[in-house]
């Protein structure tokens, strides 16, 4: 029986976890297998085990400010409601009633006290109480039924770290402070941005694109693809420069080119951090160009030179695996969520200090447009790349990607003298000149979705 | 301008962006133009202050109209590379304000879209609002703006496809 059992739980999916990463540091050798981004089980299995097995990213604690506020958003395929009770404790719970299984919230947000299932009338209260069973009296229940609880199912992990929310579709889970690890500075440093903290600016974009979620994963660590794909928008930029108007929107890289040849010296590089968080930066002094340079002597002074300048410079995090803050032309929160294996949506939003000027502010949001927006210059680009990819891989049977090898003679362990400005200690880094382009960062990615299989697979052999 | 003629001016708009007359198309708009797609803040409510709130797409003046078809003209986009083909439906034109020398409409819209790399169809549709106006003797839009209803985008989505 025993041997039977150790069969059954040797699916073709545990074998293919560690096939798909050809990962020999020894060697100086980083491959990754195509089928990573169009194998359909690898894809189902990745869903429960990376997107519902583990943290991911919810939103903020900003979007709820006020008690009974909550809005919903999904854990892999599953509607969740983060909720801010009576008291103004935060809960995430599964969104949908234990009656029939109907979602209980349909809004993105709102503010509610009580929610009522719209199919059958069950209630719940802002903290997910059950407070109501339709007709309970005349239900004629067996006491078994009595012995459930009827409230909307708590997750089964769910935590804040400085107002950025997490939760998790499985209970054995590490501390979201050991899960964000050295990373979490790097969250704190952008809710220093303004002494009052930061805030979304009202209105969401979302876009898909016909490719594997990966693919966006990576080209926000991609320092390599900007002068290739985004051509078009650095002419723009060009243009703009020789006929100089008010009514065109900035960008940091009007004037800075950190990837021109002349640029001497380190002009950025990469830090990995333990559970595939990683960042990807460039030096970019303070210019008005910038949404914040009115406020550069202020960030000195509160802050300190070290902290003012990273909050100048390029910053592209991902909280892995579904969470990603971009900084520069302005600053964008991304949220990526699988829907197939050629699927993928993203979600974003705008955030900025809070308390910056009007004319910051408006700045800000014309530089975000023009650049993020899937109807601006550059992500529409991203897309179509990523989409090119995915039909480049087709099958996936067509030999591995050789896209993880710059980089790999330049990462040192630990951190360096730029992290050391943020008290920082990541697990690995590099430090770029203008062409280096690391890409060993995405093998931080795989090594946290290779943990992550492994232990989703443990999980479902001893469910 | 009459109804039959600012449905005219509208269906004029909708051939130049089909039929890729980008010269033609940026001559419908005044200078200071104003071109705005709101985002979505909610089910039903869109952004209405620009300044403080998300756009899809906000401009002031037709020069920011102009650097977006030098882009999808360069040859260096991927996203515009080739091009989609598209055809605007306009319909259901209504004058809902009349000035002495203005005339705002409304409208609905779809737009089809081919995408040439993917080979698939996609349909936006929406609402206009233009603002059109007597600049010396030609009329000119002063502001277009858009209401987008399905506006998950589909990988890409610029000018031409509004």
């Amino acid at each position: 029986m025993n041997e039977m059992r150790t069969i059954e739980t040797i699916s073709p999916i545990d074998s293919m976890i560690d096939a798909m990463i050809d990962d020999r540091p020894a060697d100086g050798v980083f491959r990754l297998d195509r089928r990573m981004f169009t194998d359909p089980e690898l894809f189902e299995a990745e869903r429960r085990h990376v997107f519902e097995g583990g943290w991911v990213f919810l939103g903020l604690a900003c979007e709820i400010p006020e008690a009974h506020d909550y809005f919903t958003r999904q854990i892999g395929r599953h509607p969740i409601v983060v909720m801010r009770d009576g008291s103004g404790s935060l809960g995430g719970f599964i969104n949908s009633c234990p009656h029939k299984g109907s979602r209980v919230c349909q809004l993105a947000h709102g503010n509610s006290r009580l929610h009522v299932c719209p199919y059958h009338s069950w209630t719940f209260d802002s903290a997910g109480k059950n407070r109501g069973v339709k007709w309970k009296a005349a239900g004629a229940h067996a006491p078994a039924f009595d012995e459930l609880s009827h409230d909307l199912r708590r997750l089964p992990a769910f935590a804040e770290h400085n107002g950025f929310l997490f939760g998790s579709l499985v209970g054995d889970v590490p501390p979201l402070s050991e899960h964000l690890g050295e990373a979490a500075k790097l969250l704190d440093l952008i809710t220093e941005e303004s002494p009052d903290g930061i805030e979304l600016v009202p209105g969401s974009v979302a876009f898909t694109y016909h490719g594997n979620w990966k693919l966006q994963l990576e080209n926000a660590s991609d320092a390599y693809h900007f002068t290739s794909t985004h051509p078009s928008y650095l002419k723009v930029l060009e243009l703009r420069a020789e006929r100089p108007d008010d009514a065109t929107p900035r960008s940091v890289w009007e004037s800075d080119q950190p990837w021109s040849e002349e640029a001497a010296g380190v002009q950025g590089g990469s830090y990995s951090f333990d559970h595939g968080h990683v960042l990807n930066w460039g030096l970019i002094p303070a210019s008005p160009a910038h949404p914040m340079y009115d406020r550069v002597e202020a960030l000195g002074e509160r802050l300190g030179p070290g902290k003012r300048d990273w909050i100048f410079n390029m910053r592209n995090l991902t909280v892995f695996p579904n969470m990603q803050i971009v900084e520069s032309a302005a600053s964008q929160l991304r949220i990526i969520r699988p829907i197939a294996p050629d699927m993928t949506e993203v979600t974003t939003w705008c955030f900025a200090p809070r308390g910056e000027s009007a004319a910051a502010r408006r700045q800000r949001i014309r530089s975000y447009e023009d650049f993020f927006n899937p109807t601006g210059m550059a992500t529409p680009d991203d897309a179509a790349c990523y989409e090119n990819c995915q039909a480049g891989h087709a099958s996936g049977l067509v030999g591995p990607l050789q896209g993880y090898s710059r980089g790999i003679a330049a990462t040192k362990l630990g951190g360096n003298v730029f992290s050391d400005k943020l008290g920082m200690t990541p697990a690995a880094n590099v430090l770029a000149d203008s062409q280096l382009c690391d890409e060993t960062l995405y093998h931080n990615y795989y090594r946290a979705w290779r943990t992550r299989m492994r232990a989703g697979v443990a999980r479902e052999a001893l469910a | 301008m009459t109804r039959d003629e600012a449905a005219e001016f509208l269906y004029r708009e909708a051939l130049h962006l089909d039929r890729r007359e980008w010269d033609q198309w940026l001559a419908l708009y005044a200078e200071d133009a104003v071109f705005w797609i709101p985002a979505w803040k909610s089910e039903t409510e869109q952004t209405s202050d620009p300044d403080r709130e998300m756009s899809l797409i906000y401009y002031e003046g037709r020069r920011n109209l102009e650097d977006r078809v030098f882009r999808i003209k360069s040859g260096q986009s991927p996203a515009s590379t080739p091009l989609p083909r598209t055809v605007h439906a306009v319909t259901n034109v209504l004058i809902t304000a009349r000035e002495p020398h203005a005339v705002e409409t409304s409208a609905s819209w779809t737009v089809h879209r081919y995408d040439t790399r993917r080979k698939d169809a996609h349909v936006f549709f929406g609402l206009y609002e233009h603002r059109i106006e007597r600049r010396d003797s030609e009329w000119l839009i002063a502001r277009k703006k858009v209401l987008l209803m399905n506006d998950i985008v589909p990988s890409v989505l610029d000018v031409y496809a509004f």
